[in-house]
């Protein structure tokens, strides 16, 4: 063996392997196309609409699939419009039949699952195909929850997927009296009892999108990766970890940009595009980037177009993005960003378990560890600033949100009290309270950093408190079996009802289920299954505000905080304005391109003059 | 190998081991670095023992690195600055100063990386233990036995070495991680020195098992089966006694690697959580560094780099002093 | 040979069903039942029966003609590991994920290498001098520092101070100018052990009696380094190489992580954040197999070069 054959040999390699990567990278687009350059804090998990649960999932698949119903996206109070349907649904009297008619000559997307490789019209079918599809067990989709005994005849149908080994061997003629296509554009659902929300909860999302059963037939398992829908974009690379790229689909039928919406959006421009035909982008790339720092970076840099309602700006760079009186700081303000800020409807909490033997039967506890917390503290320091005190689970910008819960004083901070309460609560416990645990839903920094902070505040009252930091996965089972004392975890407002809070504190809905506290109150279920078949009106409004103090006057949980968000963009990046429950609105952006393309000139200019 | 050398000068014959440490002790970096390694293990013991409730009890002493949790200023401040602080439960402002600053919470940087001490030797040295607590009698067996014991042993061992060490720690430390073993639940610093401990025992296995097969057939163990010793006894106060150097060179070379571990495995979120530990202070450091806070990677790396460095040189001079030919790699 | 080649190749059953056994008591007895994270945050329980079922959770684990080794044994033979809890294809995974990280660790392999070995020659020619004793300190230096202190710094250093590379990959940009700076990072981070242990390779050849006759009869100091010392210094060095091959298609994860480059040091990350046993148990497998053909092959090389190795 030549020893300097050998290293020339892998030399020799060593550049053959390069050139490999320089050449892959040819085929660059021209020049002109417009190309949107949004990022996801997470990986995608999948494009399969019907099993799509994760936020960022949701996001790419919403450019894909089209649902019947869509926010609209200027106006506000939200309103929902027609999407794929021709109008809003008719409703029987007795709120149980809703007819829909479904808009004429949509095609889906051109793809190899058809004979002749053209898309086909859409019909009705395919709407009770998708919703068929979800209830399949054989499937099992994460998105059968909201079903679970709505629709009637659904469930049989998933009684009777049970007794095939796989999903494909289901018979998907087979009728279910609930959801028909009475003709190819009339789809009738039929629901055991009114389910008021049901065009906000399911027929906005994208678990009930229409999807070719020929796409399912001919992919199978990988629909995951080779999505078929109707909507304005089509996938072109999926590399789930790093970056998703959608091309323009030739084929849509075309709509254009609203011309109405709130009285603010004429001087904020948002109105400017009004009439003209939708979508903008060629392209539109996502970069997935699970690290703040570089997220943050490329936008400086210009190489995303803003951090937008899935991820606000990092804790950590907060103070040089944004001053005291929340406005941009100069240095940004000459890069030309832009900052918005909103309401996001969610709300942060620390749980208790119900189960728990220490924490069950002990209110004075419960209600002593919730004064213990400064939330302000916690807000100042891990937000920024950005979130407001949580004093009900409500969160503002919902209908039912209680101005006056603050009153309540469900959340006051209040050391002394807490110091009283704790006697009380060691007479139930009949001795010292012993130590608590915290089931934290992450290792990283993050969450070493908040467990820190909450065992702080218990000693402050002299309550020993240990944490428990995991993985999600394994929180998410501890969670749902039971074996957790308390727990972190939150949740972000799908519509703008809050059905979905209080569900949060119904018996039926015990872990697995969303209660995962194990709260049970039958004044509150009662209650519950009165509001959940009313439609909406002032006294439903009510309601929600009684179960809410009901659930709030047994302390299931420290609630902590609603969300702020704070997005800040390139100002190249138009129409981009904050909608907080539809999915898939890069159809409405646009970007600048010459704006864009004149910005690393701008930096070297900054750069230059010292900034 | 039981050489006893003989020098001129010096009539008086030595034992091997009083010969090796004579000449170690004329290495004076090595010592100074075994020194150093000396600082750290106590320092390592003494937060373990003033941590107990016991010690709290007995002496009423508050160490202040055990509370390293405490609050001592505002968040981020700069090593050796002087700020104004107010206290969670006091109303008056006092005058504050830390050595290495703090970090996101207030804590004092320089407390935490002295607690990590006792994090990181607390697994390297357990993980030593369990690598050598089985690696050492598996060898010898397999050494002393040969046929199907060995066989097995030997199987066992290489289906082991076969697996990537990177992908078989992982893959240990993600499936002990949060189990339940006989009641007690395997998480934070335990897990760590489990899964470092159970991976990475191959290598000294096989070099034992080489040793004993070389000295099986040698004469003292042959005068010993004359005089009717039981194998056990042949095993355990003959051969092994004379494998000990190997033992020792490898537990203080090994020792460094298993530090490092636990930083990537705390980095992964496998590791100790709960506590102060370097991989974690360095895991933050990602963040931080936008905020220009970087006294906390640096505190947590030199530690790092210090007892690296220290452990290395002596492990060096150590295997040079016992056995110069001797190869682990 | 034939029959010395086929030897081998029986020895390497039991080593494939060591690696088999380890992996299932690891992630099916250790690691448990993972049917509740599959089926998502707000699953029912009929879902979440019918995971269980349909994974073959319910099986029994040994002592069955259909038990769960059973199935693990037969994914693990026919390479068909099935689907990752996201539903995708695992071999589309690993297949997606073997470019990226060659792109990264072929590269650093091969200047690590490079570097390491030419220095290693160089150091053991002045052997014994300052240079020797200051290049072992500032080995063992380099070797103490943890290596995610480098990667932290190192791109916090060039790539967000100074704006040399890119921060983190970049799919629009050539993949070189992606993985650049990584690639330097590894080097350095590598180079102390590289070196150490290239040192003391070149160290055992140079003091060979051939070497002092080369130098005696009048070569020249770059002829006897280059063509007789790395001539024989050549097989452990290739000995090394070769094994590490099989680690290289690994990639190095925590650089991968850092500068999100999706090869498969980030799919294993992913994986042990999401638990996501199918995985890690399907890249256990192959690149422990990848490793015992690599051995395989070696060995072969040594009976075909070293006359004194018999085939029996």
């Amino acid at each position: 063996m030549n020893g300097i054959n050998g290293t020339k040999w892998i030399l020799g390699l060593a550049a053959a392997m390069l050139a490999v990567g320089c050449a892959k990278k040819g085929d660059s687009a021209s020049k002109d196309e417009m190309i949107l350059c949004p990022y996801l804090p997470s990986r995608i998990q999948t494009l399969d609409p019907g099993n799509a649960r994760d936020m960022y999932s949701m996001e790419v698949a919403a450019h894909i699939y089209e649902a019947l119903y869509v926010y609209h996206y200027l106006k506000r109070p939200y309103e929902i419009i027609p999407l794929l349907a021709e109008d809003l649904p008719d409703i029987s009297p007795d709120g149980l039949t809703y007819t829909i008619r479904i808009k004429k000559d949509v095609h889906f997307q051109d793809d190899a699952c058809f004979l002749d490789g053209k898309g086909r019209e859409l019909k009705a079918s395919d709407f009770v195909y998708a919703l068929k599809r979800i209830a399949n067990v054989k499937y099992a989709s994460q998105n059968w929850a909201p079903f679970d005994g709505k629709i009637v005849g659904l469930d049989d149908f998933r009684e009777y997927t049970k007794g095939f080994k796989k999903q494909w061997d289901v018979d998907y003629s087979r009728p279910v009296e609930g959801l028909q296509a009475i003709d190819d554009y009339t789809l009738q659902i039929k629901l055991t009892r009114p389910w008021p929300q049901i065009v906000e909860i399911v027929l906005t999302d994208t678990s009930t999108t229409p999807i070719p059963h020929e796409a399912v037939d001919f992919y199978r398992e990988d629909i995951i990766r080779h999505p078929v829908g109707t909507g304005p974009f089509k996938l072109k690379t999926l590399q789930p970890s790093c970056f998703v790229e959608l091309v323009r689909n030739k084929n849509w039928r075309g709509e254009s940009y609203p011309s109405e919406g709130e009285p603010s959006d004429k001087e904020n421009g948002f109105l400017d595009d009004a009439g003209k035909p939708i979508p903008f982008a060629d392209r539109i790339i996502w970069r997935v980037i699970e690290e703040d720092q570089p997220a943050w970076l490329l936008l400086m840099r210009g190489n995303i177009d803003a951090m937008d309602e899935l991820r606000g700006i990092p804790k950590d760079n907060f103070d040089k993005a944004v001053t005291v009186e929340r406005t941009l700081t100069q240095s940004l303000i000459e890069r030309g960003l832009k900052l918005q800020i909103y309401n996001d409807p969610s709300i942060y909490w620390v749980g208790f378990n119900l189960k728990d033997p220490v924490l069950g039967k002990n209110l004075p506890l419960r209600k002593a560890i919730c004064r213990a917390i400064d939330r302000n503290r916690f807000i100042d320091l891990f937000t920024n600033g950005r979130a407001m005190p949580a004093h009900g689970f409500v969160p503002p910008g919902l209908d039912s949100y209680d101005p006056d819960i603050v009153q309540s004083g469900y959340s006051k901070y209040d050391l002394a009290e807490a110091k009283q309460l704790l006697k009380q609560a060691e007479q139930i416990q009949g001795g010292a309270i012993p130590k608590l645990n915290l089931a934290m839903p992450g290792t990283d920094t993050l969450y070493r950093q908040y467990g820190q902070f909450f065992q702080r505040q218990f000693e402050q009252v002299g309550l020993e408190l240990g944490i428990d930091y995991m993985d999600w996965p394994t929180y998410m089972e501890r969670a749902n079996k039971g074996q957790c004392q308390m727990f972190m975890n939150g949740i972000v407002a799908g519509c703008p009802d809050a059905i979905d809070f209080l569900e949060m504190f119904t018996t039926k809905s015990f872990a697995p289920g969303a209660n995962k506290f194990f709260y049970s109150n039958p004044a509150y279920d009662a209650l519950y299954d009165k509001v959940r078949v009313m439609q909406s009106s002032p006294e439903r409004v009510e309601i929600y505000r009684t179960l809410e103090h009901m659930a709030m006057d047994d302390y299931p949980a420290v609630f902590i905080l609603h969300r702020v968000a704070y997005t800040l963009g390139h100002d190249w990046y138009k129409n981009f304005k904050p909608q907080l429950y539809s999915h898939g609105l890069c159809k409405y952006r646009r970007v600048d391109v010459k704006q864009r393309e004149e910005y690393p000139a701008l930096l070297k200019k900054l750069e230059r003059e010292g900034k | 190998m039981s050489e006893t050398t003989t020098q001129q000068n010096e009539p008086v014959s030595r034992g091997y081991w009083s010969d090796a440490f004579r000449r170690l002790r004329r290495r004076k970096l090595a010592m100074v670095c075994f020194i150093i390694v000396l600082i750290y293990a106590a320092m390592a013991a003494f937060v373990g023992i003033v941590e107990t409730e016991t010690f709290k009890k007995i002496f009423k002493l508050d160490v202040p690195i055990v509370r390293w949790n405490e609050q001592v200023g505002p968040s981020y401040q700069k090593p050796m600055a002087q700020y104004d602080f107010k206290p969670e439960q006091s109303e008056t402002k006092v005058k504050g100063w830390s050595l290495f600053g703090t970090d996101f919470l207030g804590e004092s940087t320089l407390r935490k990386t002295l607690y990590g001490v006792k994090t990181s030797m607390l697994v390297a040295f357990c993980a030593s233990i369990i690598s050598i607590g089985i690696g050492v009698p598996l060898g010898a067996l397999a050494g002393y036995y040969r046929g199907w014991v060995d066989e097995t042993i030997v199987w066992f061992y290489t289906t082991l070495g076969t697996i990537p060490y990177i992908l078989l720690l992982m893959a240990f430390a993600v499936a002990l991680r949060g189990r339940e073993f006989f009641g007690v639940e395997i998480r934070g610093a335990p897990a760590v020195y489990l899964a470092i401990g159970l991976t990475s025992w191959v290598g000294l296995c096989r070099l034992i098992r080489g040793e004993i097969i070389k000295r099986k057939e040698s004469e003292y163990v042959l005068a010993a089966r004359a005089m009717g010793c039981s194998d056990f006894r042949i095993l355990f106060s003959h051969l092994l006694p004379n494998v000990f150097h190997i033992i020792l060179i490898n537990f203080s070379l090994r020792f460094v690697s298993f530090i490092h571990a636990e930083v990537i495995l705390s980095f992964l979120g496998l590791g100790e959580n709960d506590k102060p530990s370097w991989g974690a202070m360095i895991d933050a450091a990602r963040t931080e560094l936008a905020r220009d806070v970087w006294w906390e990677m640096a505190a947590a790396t030199a530690a790092i780099f210090l007892i690296s460095l220290a452990l290395n040189i002596f492990s060096d001079a150590l295997r040079d002093c016992l056995d110069p030919k001797l190869r682990i790699d | 040979m034939t029959a010395f080649i086929i030897r081998r190749l029986i020895y390497m059953i039991p080593i494939v069903f060591g690696v088999l056994l380890v992996t299932f008591v690891l992630f099916t007895v250790v690691g448990g039942d993972i049917s509740q994270q599959i089926a998502g945050k707000n699953a029912d329980q009929q879902t979440i029966d019918e995971i269980r079922h349909e994974y073959g959770f319910d099986k029994p684990l040994f002592l069955s003609w259909d038990s769960q080794f059973i199935d693990h044994f037969k994914r693990a033979v026919t390479f068909d590991f099935g689907r990752a809890m996201d539903r995708e294809r695992i071999s589309e995974k690993i297949r997606r994920g073997v470019g990226p990280s060659l792109m990264l660790t072929g590269p650093m392999f091969c200047g690590e290498l490079i570097v390491a070995v030419s220095l290693a020659l160089i150091i053991a020619f002045v052997r014994g001098t300052v240079w020797d004793v200051s290049a072992v300190v500032i080995c063992v230096a380099g070797m103490s520092i943890p290596y995610l202190s480098f990667i932290i710094f190192g791109q916090y250093f060039f790539a967000y101070k100074l704006d040399w590379f890119p921060i983190i990959y970049l799919p629009e940009e050539p993949m070189i100018k992606s993985v650049g700076l990584p690639i330097v990072i590894g080097i350095i981070a590598g180079l102390g052990a590289e070196l150490r242990f290239y040192r003391t390779i070149m160290l055992d050849e140079i003091r060979n009696d051939y070497v002092r006759t080369a130098f005696a009869k009048g070569l020249s100091t770059s002829r006897v380094l280059f063509k007789h010392v790395l001539k024989n210094a050549m097989i452990p060095i290739i000995t090394n190489v070769v094994l590490a091959l099989p680690t290289l298609i690994l990639g190095s994860f925590l650089l991968e992580r850092f500068f999100g480059i999706p090869g498969l040091g980030y799919l294993m990350i992913e994986a042990i954040g999401s638990r996501d046993f199918f995985i890690i148990n399907a890249m256990t497998f192959i690149f422990s197999l990848l490793i015992v053909v690599f051995t395989l092959l070696t060995d072969i090389c040594y009976a075909l070069v070293d006359p004194r190795i018999s085939f029996k």
